[in-house]
């Protein structure tokens, strides 16, 4: 293993693939505490205001907010705002995607190369997405391709470090068998170092696409771009407090849906993967 | 260093996204251009222009995005990205300071000069000490962005009641987060504008100052601009931009109503808050005075190193 990139989490590929704990034998159960414990910070929310514990003119009471949310979800602006923030979240990630996945498998396959670059990874890595604001405005101005911009540098080192990981995961007994078959570059890639690889790269997109949509939001909300963040961003400059509340619950509910989605479609990619076919036994 | 890495995705992020806006057309139909302006109260004029007809009458088809900032505007026209926008007259003078081609094209938004009716002011918590605008000294004030127009004007409300501006404290803070910051009592004041002025108000604020009036008594804080470059390239879109703008700046001064309706459609202020507010006026005059004074104070506080060539910043 020469892996110049130190990560303390670093997965292993059962844990990378987890698709959450074993399926419950008590599913009702679960869900019923689920319904409470959500109805207990709805009631929670509501008193607070209420009871003049803070102002509702800076926090309205969950009732309110969710009527606000009510009437949003039926005006087509809406509709469109989300659309517009799924399209800067997917198109981001897709180009990260397949940016790190291309980079990381030539440049894992190389350890002279991927020492010859780590270092500046490392530099690179850390830099805050938020940070690089200033710089897209500059570059690209207030459209998509300064919010795409930031969302591209945020999710691809998620999915970058993975593929490097996954691809120094190999193991190097499937490999030399694989060699000694006579498979030729391309099939060893294909048939062992992609399937090694999959489990970390589906980790990595997860993580990825939790953080695309943290950026896409914020550059909206920033750059003025247009989508939820931007809605958020004219809500607040208006007052409008129930409403800036609406929409916050509505980026978070985004949030769950995203990572639901990936979820479904890690377990569907990784369903030969040890870690999956062991739940399907439990 | 090379960065191999970063500047891959650079590139395919470039591919990926293409250049920049583009604005004007050409020969025949409206010309199409973009102008940027923050979704506030002061903007409505260019919203009535459009919803009237008023640009298309004056063969411009025209788009108006949104900036959350005023601190946008001015990259994204020195850019090229707008073709004009709206921005804060001591953020133009700062530009032009640094030596950035802008100019200014026709008036944005003027005080009301009507001391304790103007759409932006300092206000006081309830049960404050603070009674007058010489109490201030020594108070720590918020204001939305530092070195720039709220403070720069505050500082001389002070300085005219007698008092000592160079003892008070400003802070950085959004506007719609004042409000809950003086009730907190994090800040002593707030200067703050209208829709936030009335909320204030009805959180029960008191409003102590109209630092807008005290600076001049018709004082635009911010006017439509563009850049050399566009001038030069097409005087003539630009006469057309002026000569619509000052139709739309007029036809909102005259019917307020029409501003309370419009806020409807390009903000979210609730229409109880937009029957209420107090709201600026718009007149078409350059108001040349009012900028030398606002110059004269940055220079005094030392946010302007020299005195302004307002010839250079004026089209």
């Amino acid at each position: 293993m020469s892996t110049d990139i130190a990560d303390p989490a670093r997965p292993s590929a059962a844990a990378a693939a987890e698709g959450g704990p074993p399926a419950p034998k008590r599913a009702p159960n679960r869900l019923l505490l689920g319904a409470a414990g959500v109805a207990a910070f709805l009631l929670l929310w509501e008193a607070v205001p209420r009871l003049g514990i803070i102002p509702g003119r800076f926090l309205p009471p969950a009732t309110e907010v969710l009527a606000t949310l009510g009437e949003r979800v039926l005006l087509p602006e809406f509709w469109i705002a989300v659309l517009d923030t799924l399209i800067a979240w997917g198109l981001g990630l897709a180009i990260a995607f397949a940016a790190a996945v291309v980079l990381g498998f030539v440049v894992g396959a190389v350890p002279a190369l991927r020492r010859f670059t780590s270092s500046t990874v490392e530099f690179l890595r850390p830099i805050p997405s938020v940070a690089l604001i200033p710089l897209a405005i500059l570059l690209y101005g207030t459209d998509l391709a300064s919010t795409l911009m930031l969302v591209i540098y945020a999710a691809f080192w998620q999915i970058y470090i993975q593929v490097l990981y996954g691809v120094g995961d190999i193991d190097p007994v499937a490999e030399q068998t694989a060699r000694s078959y006579g498979l030729g570059r391309f099939a060893r890639l294909r048939y062992v170092a992609w399937p090694s690889a999959l489990p970390y790269l589906m980790t990595g997109l997860r993580l990825g696409a939790s953080v695309a949509l943290i950026l896409a939001v914020t550059g909206q909300l920033i750059i003025g771009t247009p989508g939820l963040g931007e809605q958020i961003a004219v809500a607040q400059a208006s007052g409008a407090t129930a409403l800036v509340y609406a929409l916050i619950i509505a980026t978070g509910a985004l949030g769950v849906a995203v990572n639901v989605g990936l979820r479904a479609l890690e377990r569907r990619a990784l369903r030969w993967h040890v870690s999956v076919r062991g739940e399907e036994n439990a | 260093m090379i960065l191999p890495v970063a500047a891959t995705v650079t590139l395919l992020a470039t591919a990926a996204c293409g250049g920049g806006g583009e604005g004007g057309g050409d020969g025949d139909g409206p010309q199409s251009i973009t102008v940027g302006a923050i979704p506030i109260v002061d903007v409505a004029p260019l919203h009535l222009g459009v919803d009237q007809g008023i640009f298309e009458k004056h063969g411009i088809e025209l788009t108006i995005e949104n900036t959350t900032g005023g601190a946008q505007a001015v990259p994204s026209v020195v850019s090229g990205e707008f073709d004009f926008a709206f921005g804060n007259t001591t953020s133009l003078l700062v530009a032009q300071e640094q030596d950035l081609p802008v100019r200014i094209v026709a008036n944005g938004v003027t005080s009301t000069g009507e001391e304790g009716n103007d759409f932006g002011g300092v206000v006081v918590p309830e049960g404050s000490d603070i009674a007058e605008p010489r109490d201030l000294e020594d108070a720590t004030i918020a204001v939305n962005n530092l070195e720039n127009i709220g403070d720069t004007t505050v500082r001389n409300t002070v300085r005219q009641a007698g008092g000592d501006s160079d003892t008070i404290e400003f802070v950085e803070l959004p506007f719609p987060e004042m409000p809950a910051a003086l009730e907190r009592g994090d800040v002593d004041a707030a200067w703050v504008v209208e829709p936030f002025l009335t909320s204030a108000k009805a959180g029960g604020a008191t409003e102590i100052a109209s630092n807008f009036v005290d600076a001049h008594e018709s004082l635009s804080v911010a006017y439509y601009f563009t850049t050399e470059q566009v001038i030069q390239e097409d005087p003539e879109l630009v006469d057309n931009f002026t000569a619509a703008m000052e139709e739309s700046l007029a036809y909102a001064n005259d019917n307020p109503d029409e501003v309370r309706r419009i806020l409807g459609e390009y903000t979210e202020i609730e229409e109880s808050v937009a029957q209420e507010i107090v709201l600026p006026t718009w007149p078409t005059d350059l108001n040349r005075e009012s900028t030398q004074a606002v110059a004269d104070l940055m220079v005094h506080d030392g946010v302007l190193e020299d005195k302004p060539d307002l010839d250079e910043l004026y089209r």
